[in-house]
């Protein structure tokens, strides 16, 4: 049975220490956070700078927080009104930092062995075995850190970490050094490796797919607050309040107007500077000013007018200009109002797509979110 | 006749040496990773002897340890004992003399360790002096060996400060300077050529040997 993670903070962070927890921005921030993890994996998820890796750091005891409270099950590790602040090393918590930070003068199977506690030579030798081979890196045992690929080196700190056997593990975007193909195997790895240890995992990334693939529950962080959670899909689906629409990385937020309410369709019709959207029914009233999102990836893109089709919202625009990065396409289309549409590489072609080709926009009402 | 002084001096050196890296370690790691009142000050008045004249920090020495001396009294009246003009004066002297340089380098040597790679020994439940035993110390070890080295050398070299509190007896206290000093002043030439050509060598070899100890230390990048 795993125990519950329970965390309620607050925490400023000066210049001098967003410094030294490697923020780069200089501006005051604070963390005021109030959650408890579910069992299995918990992303925490949102924008640079909301304060995600600030989170993982003050669980793990290298920040203080000013006041509240951090305990695993009955364990408490951090409360300022009973001034209890556990040093990182009674914590039990692991931290599998964003470039491994393995110690460079030993080799991995050293750097796993440090991890493990009280045990004999062969107890030990056999437990750093296992581990390595858990996570596809025993040929790699002899090797020094700076001989390790991203994957590799990565993979050797989850070993290090749980060879601990930390009663929680936080993980700060564990895979941001990793290459694409190794980040799939990876992500199975670190999900089999949080079934056998049954311990809550926190895992940091802003990446949605790592979220879905991983999450069972998701903390999504905006300016240092969590603004909502659920499972992965739905907070991304569904994003509720303004903050949370941003958080979660919508790329199209425009200002509009609810003009009018069909509840019996299921429909409220926003006016937006130069377009109408229907959204999904919302019992706000008629001239609410409201803020819409639309993620790119959730519109789809097509050379002629459908009629018979399920998205309420057809708009007609012309592409003002195509985005190709290694990873994506993005087009800004002009249709009374600029939207950005994700599309891939091969749509591009196969619809003959050019700077000033004219498009309709397919949105579903479900994938327009309404945040007053 | 060189004998003697070679044994002196190698006596002085290695209990010298293994105190200035004892101590030296331990104050470097204070200095550079706690925060404490007066810590500079306490940097400032380790470090005088590197820029005091020896004979001057010879003299301090006689004002804190001889037999009239700050500590040199008490202990004196409750021993009978004296630390004046005995080899382990000289080692005091040298002590003193050797600390600022394995100090400095090892200070240096333990800020250059990225903080991260001790609080991950942390987050892996491993206590602070397990921690800077198999993380820090390992990862310094280059400016660590350098200051020991450095050390050495200078206590081998020390003169001013030893003349002054533990004399210059031959075969007591009398090192290997102190007697090319002696041997000059008697115009024994073939004696200080010897012992300035041993000296020397040690040197050379001490040098050499850190140089290949630094490079084939450097397995991983620092």
């Amino acid at each position: 049975m795993t125990d519950t993670l329970n965390v309620r903070i607050k925490l400023r962070l000066t210049d001098d220490r967003s410094r030294r927890s490697g923020r780069a921005a200089a501006a005051p921030f604070a963390l005021d956070l109030d959650f408890a993890t579910r069992p299995g994996i918990n992303i925490i998820f949102g924008p640079s700078g909301a304060g995600k890796t600030s989170t993982l750091r003050a669980i793990a005891g290298l920040i203080a927080p000013d006041e509240g409270r951090i305990a695993h099950g009955e364990r408490v590790l951090f409360d300022s009104a009973a001034r209890i602040n556990l040093a990182i090393q009674a914590r039990r918590v692991g931290f599998v930092f964003q470039d491994a930070t393995l110690f460079p003068h030993l080799t991995a199977a050293q750097n796993v062995a440090y991890g493990v506690h009280r045990a004999d030579a062969p107890t030990k030798a056999a437990r750093v075995d296992e581990l390595l081979a858990l996570f596809h890196v025993a040929h790699a045992a002899r090797r020094y850190p700076h001989e390790l690929s991203g994957g590799e080196g990565q993979r050797v700190a989850l070993a290090r970490a749980l060879a601990a056997r930390p009663a929680v593990l936080l993980l700060d975007e564990p895979l941001s050094a990793v290459d694409a193909p190794t980040r799939a195997l990876l992500l199975d790895e670190i999900d089999a490796a949080q079934r056998a240890a049954c311990i809550p995992f926190l895992y940091v990334t802003h990446s949605h797919a790592e979220a879905v693939r991983l999450g069972a529950h998701l903390l999504l962080l905006h300016a240092g607050r969590v603004v909502q959670q659920g499972r992965p899909l739905d907070v991304f689906n569904a994003p509720q309040g303004a903050s949370a629409v941003r958080a979660v990385g919508t790329e199209n937020l425009l200002g509009g107007r609810i003009v009018e309410q069909r509840p019996a369709d299921g429909v409220t019709v926003i006016e937006l500077a130069g377009a109408r959207l229907e959204a999904a029914y919302n019992a706000l009233p008629i001239g609410t000013q409201v803020t819409v999102g639309v993620r790119a990836e959730d519109i789809i893109v097509a050379r002629q007018r459908l009629t018979e089709t399920s998205a309420r919202n057809v708009l007609a625009g012309t592409i003002r200009r195509i985005m190709r990065t290694p990873e994506q396409t993005e087009l800004i289309v002009d249709c009374g109002v600029e939207l950005k549409v994700s599309i891939t590489a091969g749509t591009l072609a196969v619809l003959d797509l050019h700077e000033g080709t004219e498009v309709f926009l397919l949105i579903k009402a479900r994938a327009v979110h309404l945040a007053s | 006749m060189i004998w003697p002084a070679l044994k002196v001096s190698l006596l002085v050196v290695s209990c010298a040496t293994a105190l200035t890296a004892a101590l030296g370690l331990a104050l470097a790691f204070l200095l550079a990773r706690r925060n404490f009142r007066g810590k500079e000050l306490l940097d400032a008045v380790l470090t005088m002897p590197l820029v005091l004249p020896p004979t001057v920090t010879g003299y301090y020495l006689i004002l804190l340890l001889g037999r009239r001396g700050l500590f040199g009294a008490p202990l004196y009246s409750w021993t009978g004992w004296t630390l004046t003009f005995t080899w382990p004066a000289a080692v005091c002297a040298a002590t003193v003399v050797a600390l600022p340089l394995m100090l400095k380098t090892s200070r240096a040597a333990i800020e250059s360790v990225e903080p991260k790679y001790e609080l991950a020994s942390y987050t892996l439940g491993k206590g602070e002096l397990a921690t800077f035993l198999r993380v820090t110390l390992p990862l310094a070890r280059r400016g660590i060996l350098a200051g020991i080295v450095l050390s050495a050398a200078r206590a081998l070299g020390e003169f001013g400060a030893t003349l002054m509190i533990a004399g210059n007896i031959p075969g007591r206290t009398q090192t290997m300077p102190l007697a090319i000093y002696e041997a000059v002043l008697s115009g024994d030439d073939r004696r200080a050529q010897l012992l300035a050509a041993i000296l020397t060598l040690i040197s050379v070899t001490a040098l050499y040997l850190t140089n290949r100890l630094s490079r084939t230390s450097g397995a991983y990048a620092a």
